[in-house]
């Protein structure tokens, strides 16, 4: 477990490294960086000003020094200070990371809730009208764009209920009702996706432990199908279970990139793509950095729950 | 063999029987040949054109002259998504080609040929799978500006990953078969015996692979024309429609309503159609 931990880690931290530098070279390929829209059409193209913006952003250093002093200041967790707003780059990540995180946990709650017991209906009456019925829910939802969805369910409540949703975001701890207000629209519109896809999941997971002998053999000895469900089938799908909330929460942070410009919600998606259109490299490096390690935390840490939780996977490897 | 075994069986009985076996696949195919008949022939199923404004009546909702309604410039948005359905699939197709020929042929040839190659393109695909696909679809297309071109180049970033890792591990499973070892007994090369046979064996997987993450890069198309990185208006695209729709979704919910609603069909269609192909590969 220790071997393969350490496997495992050195290979994320491998991939991170790589990851970065592709960011690092990309986001600077774009015509037209930050001094020149600074300087937009003032026709100060070439002048003294021009060289000493880009001296003091960096900008006239190979790129290859660029990056090592990027890294070098991350390696220290300093991610940098934003080109166009002037904040520090973490404080900026770190605000809007947690508006996404708080989404992106609600909707697992939401998807898991709904989600897991339709799939498990679904499989248990595989084939009767009701499996039909959850069957139809989960290839409508998946098959609906999200933010098409969102604006459907922000024109609805706005005709039938005369109500919508306060325009500006604020967080839990300051005004809780206003942060719930403004969150269940994108919760609904997201939730009913990941509930879509995580009882399709759910029911592809009972249907297939069906046909497996030990359900099979616990069928014919005579036990009752409650006991045969909870006690035999339910135990031996919670992993795979378990394993695909891992999948959907970095489903739902990457998702909600769309969302949140819908809603207007002051989250990592939004700040990353607003930091693109003003080519603000530091903050545009720095929540794609934070993107990425989410996305390799969440998995390492499915992979290590898998380990623990079933004796049969741990092998050295 | 008796004689009512070889009288055929009359087309209508057949298609009927068709249908009530595979309900779902008969709804995919007749989904999918309607959606193909408007986007090789939308002439067909509109006469107007998707870009003559007509600021007189601009924000009609849907009525007898303007099935769908008009948008805030007085476009037609029937003809709009009519016209738009040729652009937004062919989009969504081609990207995906691109993604399906370019990481199955690395996956083919990382699979059989191992070690350094391997090592080197699987580090490659490790990069991109690091991103979340819509992240990664955002950033692209943001930083290589909005244009066709570079949509495409996104989408079929994407999601290569994917073709990769089925082209590889199903080149890998094949190395390991008798018929491999008995091609290269008689002294087939290896790159007759990867495209000659490993291909061909492998193909059927990167197909139904190929209906299966369809409706998923139909999202993240319409996702980021949705945000403006995707077809620049007036070209008709169904993201772009929403996009242009959004801010009148309060007074004038017709302009992105049925857009949309083509996007569903559209996801739907795939999606039964990838379902019952993969039923029938799996036996």
């Amino acid at each position: 477990m220790g071997a393969y931990l350490a496997k495992r880690l050195a290979a994320s931290v491998v991939t991170a490294i790589l990851s970065s530098l592709v960011v690092f070279w990309l986001v600077r390929q774009v015509p037209g960086d930050v001094v020149a829209q600074m300087l937009g059409q003032s026709g100060a193209r070439g002048s003294a000003a021009e060289a000493s913006l880009r001296r003091f952003f960096g900008l006239d250093e190979p790129l290859w020094r660029q990056y090592l002093a990027w890294v070098w200041a991350v390696l220290q967790g300093d991610l940098g200070t934003s080109w166009v707003r002037g904040r520090p780059v973490l404080d900026m990540v770190v605000a809007a990371f947690m508006v996404t995180l708080q989404l992106g946990l609600m909707t697992l709650a939401f998807a898991t809730l709904i989600g897991v017991p339709l799939g498990l209906i679904a499989g248990l009456y595989e084939g009767r009208r009701i499996d039909n019925a959850i069957q139809a829910f989960n290839l409508l939802g998946l098959s609906a764009p999200v933010f098409w969805l969102g604006l459907i369910l922000l024109m609805a409540v706005s005709q039938t209920l005369a109500w919508s949703p306060p325009l500006v975001f604020r967080s839990p701890g300051r005004d809780l009702g206003q942060n719930l207000q403004i969150l269940i629209l994108p919760l609904l519109s997201l939730g009913i996706l990941q509930a879509a896809a995580y009882s399709q999941f759910t029911r592809q997971c009972v249907v297939s432990a069906f046909s497996q002998d030990y359900v099979r053999t616990a069928v014919a000895k005579g036990l009752p199908m409650r006991v045969v469900f909870f006690k035999h089938i339910l135990r031996n799908i919670l992993i795979p279970l378990v394993t695909f909330m891992g999948l959907i929460l970095i489903q739902i942070l990457g998702g909600t990139v769309v969302i949140e410009t819908l809603f207007a919600l002051p989250g990592l998606g939004r700040l990353l793509i607003s930091a693109i259109e003003t080519r603000d490299y530091p903050v545009v490096q720095g929540a794609l950095l934070f993107v990425v390690f989410t996305a390799l935390v969440v998995n390492l840490a499915v992979d290590m729950l898998y380990h623990v939780i079933d004796p049969r996977v741990r092998v050295g490897g | 063999m008796t004689d009512t075994a070889r009288r055929p069986v009359p087309p209508l009985r057949r298609l009927r029987r068709f249908v009530r076996a595979e309900p779902a696949f008969a709804l995919g195919l007749a989904l999918g040949a309607v959606i193909l008949s408007v986007a090789l022939f939308p002439g067909l199923w509109t006469g107007k054109s998707p870009t003559a404004i007509d600021t007189a009546a601009a924000l009609r909702p849907p009525s007898a002259a303007h099935w769908f309604g008009t948008d805030d410039v007085g476009r037609d948005i029937y003809a709009r998504t009519i016209h738009g359905t040729r652009v937004t699939l062919s989009i969504v197709a081609g990207s995906m080609l691109i993604s399906a020929l370019v990481g199955g042929l690395l996956g083919l040839i990382a699979g059989f040929a191992g070690r350094a190659t391997d090592m080197i393109a699987g580090r490659g695909i490790d990069v991109i799978l690091s991103f979340p696909p819509i992240v990664l679809g955002v950033v692209i297309s943001g930083v290589l500006g909005p244009s066709i071109t570079n949509l495409v180049i996104a989408l079929s970033v994407v999601y290569m990953p994917v073709f990769f890792r089925i082209a590889r591990s199903g080149a890998m499973s094949e190395a390991a078969r008798t018929y491999v070892e008995a091609a290269r007994s008689v002294g087939l090369s290896g790159r007759a015996i990867l495209f000659r046979h490993i291909l061909r064996n492998v193909a059927p997987l990167i197909l139904v692979q190929y209906m299966i993450l369809f409706p998923l890069v139909l999202q993240i198309q319409a996702a980021l024309g949705f945000l403006g990185l995707g077809v620049q208006p007036p070209t008709p695209d169904w993201g772009a429609i929403l996009e242009q729709g959004k801010n009148y979704i309060l007074f004038a919910p017709w302009i992105s309503l049925f857009p949309g609603l083509f996007i569903l069909i559209a996801a739907l269609a795939v999606t039964l159609l990838g379902r019952g192909l993969q039923k029938r590969l799996d036996g």
